[in-house]
């Protein structure tokens, strides 16, 4: 798995959570320069207000200022820790707990106010690919969480092909791996199925599917 | 109506391992002050010529005192890393820094006017002629410093989005002229065209030992392994020799041998007020061209201070030796004219394909490349000589 870099970010969004008091600095200018439009949503009793259900990770970017305390709320994925689409936080008061704060948000890079146009690149640079890359670390926790789950599966086949054949250990899982290779299965996914087809089916519930093996919500841009 | 008097920087490195080019940059702009001055304008600039000597802390110390002393504008500069240097002092005094010179892109301050171009407008017609029309498999010879590593990289980029493949990529110290090494690799490689990004002496070094060396082994460097750069220029060529001065390919938005009325005023005045070279380049016409549009800009703002004079420069136009050339207001570059042309045994470059239109600057490849880097657009240029 292999994440790609973006370099262009040409057609994206930006959606800047700021208080508009002049220390936004080059952000608008600079971001349009990168190809990026902005747009600044309204905070409306001390929340911004965005459509969270519209955002696009391939799109959208989303900067907060840490000194606007609760005006964003969005869900983060609480195992991957991951918000919806990549978060840039605008540093003003350098405060441990403001700093946290964005963390918490997901930010993956950060611009101090304010915004000096020589940061703005970098930021989005490193916004937008530790959002992928994190992305793709997530899917790859995922896939392996699910296999070494699915380990559990591969000793019973493993032992029931003993059992059934007279295999001896190495027998067993060679025959169960070139197996799962002509079926183009990982190995567990593959041991998996082996032991639904010859278990007694109707009345044994709760047997792993492919779909939690698989496993992970991608969230590339 | 009495001219309003400006004193303007001029920071050159007169003298070291690329002070050829940077003397031709020099007369170019000491040409359009001279000029302005005969024109007898609204405005009289006033050159107060510095040399950093190619020394990196030379050109801050001396950016420092220009702005010390009042001085708001300066044209100066020809490589990347002398420009980032200075930056950050022209922004911390904001002032304004003309730089006259093609670059590598990634990078728009708001300090800095780029009246030099910008990569979509040199690197990417390079790699679709050489793609085209020389061949698919490129060794990358460049200066260890970021415009060689950036433009080499830019240049990477577009040509795998044609198939083609970078064998190798060697990189000399700047003014480094020991080349038995990579001249070795190179011809074990045998690759279809080397992309040189050396500059200065290493670079007319490399084209005289490449020649000999080929001609050593009966190669015909130039028809077997010809040379391409985005750099090169017709005071480097009098610098590497008639020996080996020929076939080189040469990307750029300005060659002295175009023929237009306003390049033939430009060759002509540049001759009479050097006689003694070094002749002209497209990096002493983007000199040129940055004072020309500096005093027509601070005509129209009637003040020097960086704020107005950045207001004013957005859409300046003005009939350049090259054609029409503007400033684009978001990007503060230039609009230019692309161009591949090929050096002949005179010292001079002949065209082979042109851009019909000065085409926009686009330092960040916003445009000219897709959002995940693979496939590259650069501008159509039309047949001038093939």
């Amino acid at each position: 798995m292999t994440s790609r870099l973006l370099q262009n970010f040409k057609g994206g969004r930006a959606l800047v959570v700021i208080g508009r008091n002049g220390r936004e600095g080059a952000l608008e200018s600079t971001l349009a320069k990168l190809g990026v439009t902005t747009e600044y949503p309204e905070i409306v009793g001390g929340r911004a207000q965005i459509d969270v259900g519209g955002l696009q990770p391939e799109r959208d970017i989303l900067f907060v200022d840490g000194d606007l305390e609760g005006a964003v709320a969005i869900e983060v994925n609480p195992a991957s820790r991951l918000p919806p689409v990549p978060v840039i936080g605008l540093v003003g008061v350098e405060a441990p707990s403001r700093l946290k704060a964005l963390v918490n948000l997901g930010a993956t890079s950060f611009l101090r106010k304010p915004v000096h146009g020589g940061a703005v690149y970098t930021s989005l640079f490193m916004g937008i690919n530790q959002f992928l890359l994190r992305s793709d670390m997530y899917a790859r926790v995922q896939d392996l969480e699910g296999r070494r789950r699915g380990r559990r599966a591969v000793i019973r086949a493993v032992i029931l092909l003993m059992q059934e054949n007279g295999l001896d250990e190495e027998g067993a899982y060679s025959q169960l791996r070139r197996a799962s290779m002509r079926a183009r299965q990982n190995l567990e996914l593959y041991c998996e199925e082996f032991l639904s087809r010859r278990a007694n089916p109707p009345d044994i519930p709760g047997r792993a599917t492919s779909t939690t093996l698989q496993g992970g919500t991608k969230q590339a841009m | 109506m009495a001219r309003k008097h400006y004193r303007i920087g001029v920071m050159f490195s007169t003298t070291g391992s690329y002070s050829v080019v940077a003397r031709s940059m020099l007369n170019g702009a000491l040409l359009a002050f001279q000029e302005i001055a005969e024109a007898g304008g609204a405005v009289a600039l006033e050159p107060v010529v510095v040399n950093p000597s190619g020394d990196l802390v030379r050109y801050r110390a001396l950016s420092l005192e220009l702005l010390g002393a009042g001085i708001r504008q300066v044209v100066g500069c020809y490589t990347s890393s002398s420009r980032k240097e200075v930056i950050p002092c022209f922004e911390k005094f904001d002032g304004l820094l003309w730089y006259p010179s093609h670059y590598e892109g990634f990078e728009s301050s708001d300090n800095v006017i780029y009246t030099g171009a910008s990569p979509n407008q040199h690197v990417l017609p390079l790699v679709d002629y050489l793609a085209s029309r020389v061949g698919a498999r490129a060794f990358c010879v460049g200066s260890n410093y970021i415009w060689a590593w950036e433009n080499n990289r830019i240049f990477r980029e577009a040509l795998t989005a044609r198939r083609g493949t970078v064998v190798a990529e060697r990189y000399l110290s700047v003014g480094d002229t020991e080349f038995d090494q990579v001249i070795s690799a190179i011809l074990d490689q045998r690759p279809d065209f080397v992309f040189n990004n050396l500059i200065g002496t290493s670079a007319y070094a490399f084209f005289r030992a490449f020649r000999a060396a080929c001609r050593a082994r009966g190669i015909d460097q130039v028809n077997e392994i010809p040379v391409a750069s985005c750099t090169l220029s017709e005071p480097e060529l009098a610098e590497i020799g008639a020996d080996a001065v020929d076939g080189h390919l040469s990307s750029s938005v300005y060659f002295s041998s175009l023929e237009s009325p306003a390049n033939a005023a430009f060759i002509q005045a540049y001759a009479r007020a050097f006689p003694d070279g070094p002749v002209s380049s497209a990096d002493a016409e983007a000199s040129y061209i940055a004072v020309k549009l500096l005093a027509a800009t601070l005509e129209q703002a009637g003040i020097d201070d960086a704020r107005t004079v950045r207001a004013a420069v957005a859409n300046q136009r003005l009939a350049a030796p090259q054609g029409e050339v503007r400033i684009d207001p978001q990007t503060h570059h230039a609009w230019l004219t692309p161009r591949i042309a090929r050096s002949a045994l005179n010292g001079q470059f002949e065209v082979l394909l042109e851009a019909r239109n000065p085409i926009a600057p686009d330092p960040y490849l916003v445009q000219s490349s897709p959002r995940f880097a693979s496939a590259m657009r650069s501008p159509v240029l039309r047949v001038v000589q093939s």
